[in-house]
């Protein structure tokens, strides 16, 4: 019922008894409660961007989505490119066109794009290019939670990060101005808190792109080349003193001033917690909220500063804290500074945190408020491969296959959907690491490992960041064998195209990159594709490959193939198909488990007699359990929608 | 009344954001600071979710915390009482007698325990399934939830704030199915 309330809920939105309309669509002076990523990307709309660019990553992957809802109507150019490298590549191209760029990807995904981002700080830009860092503290889907306003820091770029929805908004459009301005490119840094919260926003007017499109030729500025880059070092330096002066008077950067010798510096988010904790603990201190990370505005920092004790409320690394700390230092300034000392480094902060560190900082008594404890012990829920899901039967092939050949293989794994693997009953995730690291990870270990190693990597995952990794096992003869899990789309974001899914944004035709015709022309000999829910053929084309890279010691890719369940379930139901269901038929049930414990679909399960069933409105008809079960127990039933 | 926070518990896919985004567009309309703070991503997938709301004159963050909730919609038992915790004393819960185990979980607490731990607050129980097939469709359970929600009378809304939006975003056979749910669950409290 849960699953079908979802697609259903997805296809109604496409009847015609949904009013549809662009989210971030709107005239000047209207309020809409907006995603802060849907903010962000109104923002851009009304900075009257060019081009907007990124690769999908929670939680930044509304803004592209959003602006793509109107980038028709309003000449945008917009995509999805193949990782955030290539996505920041072309925001600076377009900059150097002299107009406007947005590019847009998860923290990690800055790892991947800040080869061209450290050189970007040297060479400035022409056109505004604001690229937003949407971090993740808490890692609620993220392999860590770094944080990003240290690249500005490392990178020579200005870090700004909002406080609301609206700022985020009104953020956005400024830094295009502030961008060109200064000629610099910016870091608009958010978090999950921002970035998936929904509160009100008023409009401003949008601006259409209506630039002339000119190169702006100038190989000293573009060339990274010796003679020139110490220069522009210099030049960065001198530009970011100036930035911190001219910040001082920007309107995102407030003093809210009370009497007293208690300053509070924050920024982001943490500034709303600030204000909540104030109100409950009935205290009234001095608020610097800055929306500059980096640089600090010199004069408010000194402002600050000029209070006895300054408390600095940050989420994650003391980013703020450090640059008070060596200003007060500089300056021969005596307050009394805290910061982490008060505040967890880890995760993300919330009222009643900032509550107790404010207490503590003032000497007053903190009790957290009562609560009501669960008398009983909760199950965990962690996600799960959806009914459907050909991952599993891949897993489940997979792992037959090692049984049969009597091999341990270490299981590599990567990012995506598929990762859920790592849970029970499968557990073929020995290691998730970046995007593209299985392959990667995966020949450090096949070097040396006696076991053979099996790499699980998704289409987008593959196309992302896997292909250079795959050319070096095939350029440096490590054996090893790569499943890519194809699933068509990029899934886990929420069903976003890739180069290998013969669409683009729009849903619009384009051409499709084979992934086995990519293995192929990489030089990998073994090459097999296979439906992922033909169990048999899997295993057989496992067994094959495991043996084939272990006679060669060569690479072997196998494409498990099979399109998205949800994708093709909610296609279904557009056009109206019927959906095939399954039954486990209880006379000839043997009750030996196989098809709930060992291939877990969320749609078997137990009833409270022990015997095992099939829930209907879970049931995505892919009949895969029918063909595992030794007792020929599980039948197809048509069923009317 | 400085702030008001809400909890919306479920499991993903229920359409907890659903309610989530209509109870603060409904409260934007009265000119609130709204805040409704969403966690995507792997909670796509059949996990566990909890969607906060928070609405008042000034700041309001995204996060509700330990003892801060007025109001817990639950859509389910398990994620429910999961977040017991955020609940002031004096909060109220409404939850959908509806209760859904994990797969592949070993110990599942049972139906009567899982009341019995939210009969130590104020609660509403209701049967949102049958009273959504009632109103033409099970899609509609949230809309029930959600009409149940405002009959606490704990948030600055009613019934009329709901359907003024609910006719702005859907027309027909939607629109009326989604209003009778959302009727029915208002009453199924009231009673």
């Amino acid at each position: 019922m849960l699953w079908r309330f979802a697609r259903i809920s997805l296809i109604l939105a496409r009847d015609l008894n949904i009013v549809v309309k662009a989210i971030i669509a709107g005239s000047a002076g209207e309020k809409k409660l907006l995603l802060g990523n849907e903010a962000i990307a109104r923002g851009a709309l009304e900075a009257g961007i060019s081009s907007a660019t990124a690769y999908p990553g929670t939680p930044s992957t509304e803004i592209i989505e959003a602006i793509a809802e109107v980038a028709r109507d309003y000449g945008i150019y917009v995509e999805w490119s193949t990782n955030e490298k290539v996505a920041l590549e072309i925001g600076i191209g377009v900059s150097m066109m002299g107009l406007r760029a947005l590019v847009a990807m998860k923290h990690v995904g800055l790892n991947v794009a800040s080869d061209p981002l450290m050189s970007l700080g040297y060479t400035g830009v022409i056109g505004g290019l604001v690229v937003v860092s949407a971090d993740d503290p808490n890692a609620h889907s993220s392999q860590n939670e770094q944080d990003n306003r240290i690249y500005g820091i490392h990178a020579n770029i200005p870090v700004f990060e909002p406080s609301t929805v609206q700022e985020a908004k009104d953020l956005t459009r400024e830094l295009f101005d502030l961008s060109e301005e200064f000629q610099m490119s910016v870091i608009l840094r958010t978090t999950t808190r921002l970035a998936h919260s929904r509160s009100q926003v008023v409009f401003g007017e949008v601006v259409r792109p209506n630039r002339e499109a000119v190169f702006h030729r100038d190989p000293e500025k573009w060339a990274l080349l010796p003679p020139y880059n110490l220069a522009k070092h210099r030049d960065v330096l001198v530009k970011l003193d100036k930035l911190s002066e001219h910040l001082s008077s920007f309107r995102f950067n407030t003093v809210e001033k009370v009497d007293g010798d208690v300053a509070v510096v924050t920024s982001g988010v943490a500034y709303n917690y600030v204000k909540e904790a104030l109100e409950e603990l009935d205290l009234a201190l001095s608020v610097f909220k800055l929306a500059s990370v980096y640089p600090l505005p010199r004069k408010l920092a000194l402002e600050a500063l000029s209070y006895g004790k300054v408390i600095v409320v940050e989420e994650l690394e003391p980013v703020l804290e450090w640059q008070l700390k060596v200003l007060a230092y500089e300056e021969g300034m005596k307050a009394e500074i805290h910061g982490k000392d008060l505040f967890p480094r880890v995760g993300e902060l919330n009222k009643e945190l900032v509550k107790a560190g404010l207490s503590r900082a003032l000497g007053i008594r903190y009790e957290a408020p009562p609560a009501v404890m669960p008398s009983v012990e909760l199950p965990r829920r962690p996600p799960v491969l959806c009914p459907g899901c050909g991952h599993r039967s891949t897993y489940y092939a997979v792992k037959i296959a090692a049984q049969r050949l009597r091999v341990k293989p270490v299981y590599a794994n990567d990012i995506g959907c598929y990762t859920l693997g790592f849970y029970p009953p499968y557990q073929m995730a020995d290691f998730t690491w970046s995007m593209g690291s299985s392959i990667g990870i995966g020949l450090g270990i096949a070097r040396f490992s006696k076991e053979p190693v099996v790499a699980f990597i998704g289409d987008s995952t593959f196309f992302h960041a896997g292909i250079p990794a795959l050319i070096n096992a095939v350029y440096n003869r490590t054996p090893m064998l790569v499943i890519v899990m194809d699933n068509g789309i990029t899934a886990m974001t929420g069903h976003q195209p890739h180069p290998g899914s013969g669409v683009g944004v729009f849903g619009e035709e384009k051409p499709a990159i084979r992934i086995e015709e990519v293995a192929r022309a990489a030089g990998v000999k073994f090459v097999e594709v296979v439906d992922a829910y033909d169990i048999i053929a899997m295993r057989d084309a496992v067994e094959r490959a495991i043996k084939y890279m272990r006679e060669a010691g060569e690479p072997a890719v196998i494409v498990s193939r099979r399109p998205c369940a949800l994708m093709v379930l909610r296609e279904k139901r557009r056009r109206g198909e019927s959906i095939k269901r399954y039954t486990v038929m209880k006379e000839k049930c043997i009750n030996c488990g196989i098809c709930v414990d060992r291939f877990a679909c969320p749609a078997i399960v137990r009833e409270g007699d022990g015997k095992v069933t099939i829930i209907p409105d879970l049931c995505t008809g892919c009949g895969v359990c029918a063909t595992i079960c030794p007792a020929k127990a599980i039948r197809e039933v048509e069923v009317d929608e | 009344m400085s702030r008001r926070s809400v909890v919306i518990a479920g499991v993903g896919g229920q359409g907890l954001i659903t309610i989530g985004s209509v109870l603060g567009e409904a409260l934007m309309a009265k000119n609130y600071n709204v805040s409704v703070g969403e966690i995507h991503g792997l909670s796509q997938r059949g996990g566990s979710v909890a969607v906060f709301l928070k609405y008042g004159e000034g700041a309001v963050s995204p996060v509700v915390t330990q003892g801060e909730a007025d109001l817990i919609v639950g859509l389910e038992l398990i994620e429910t009482v999961r977040r017991l915790p955020l609940l002031k004393r004096d909060g109220s819960v409404v939850v959908n007698d509806f209760l859904l185990p994990p797969p592949a979980s070993k110990s599942i607490p049972t139906r009567g325990e899982l009341l019995s731990n939210l009969s130590r607050v104020k609660s509403y129980v209701v049967d949102a399934r049958e009273l959504a097939l009632k109103a033409g469709s099970e899609i509609a359970v949230n809309m029930v939830m959600l009409g149940a929600a405002l009959a606490t009378k704990i948030l600055d809304l009613d019934i009329p704030d709901i359907e003024n939006l609910l006719s702005k975003r859907f027309k027909g056979d939607v629109l009326r199915v989604n209003m009778e749910a959302l009727r029915l669950g208002y009453q199924s409290i009231k009673e």
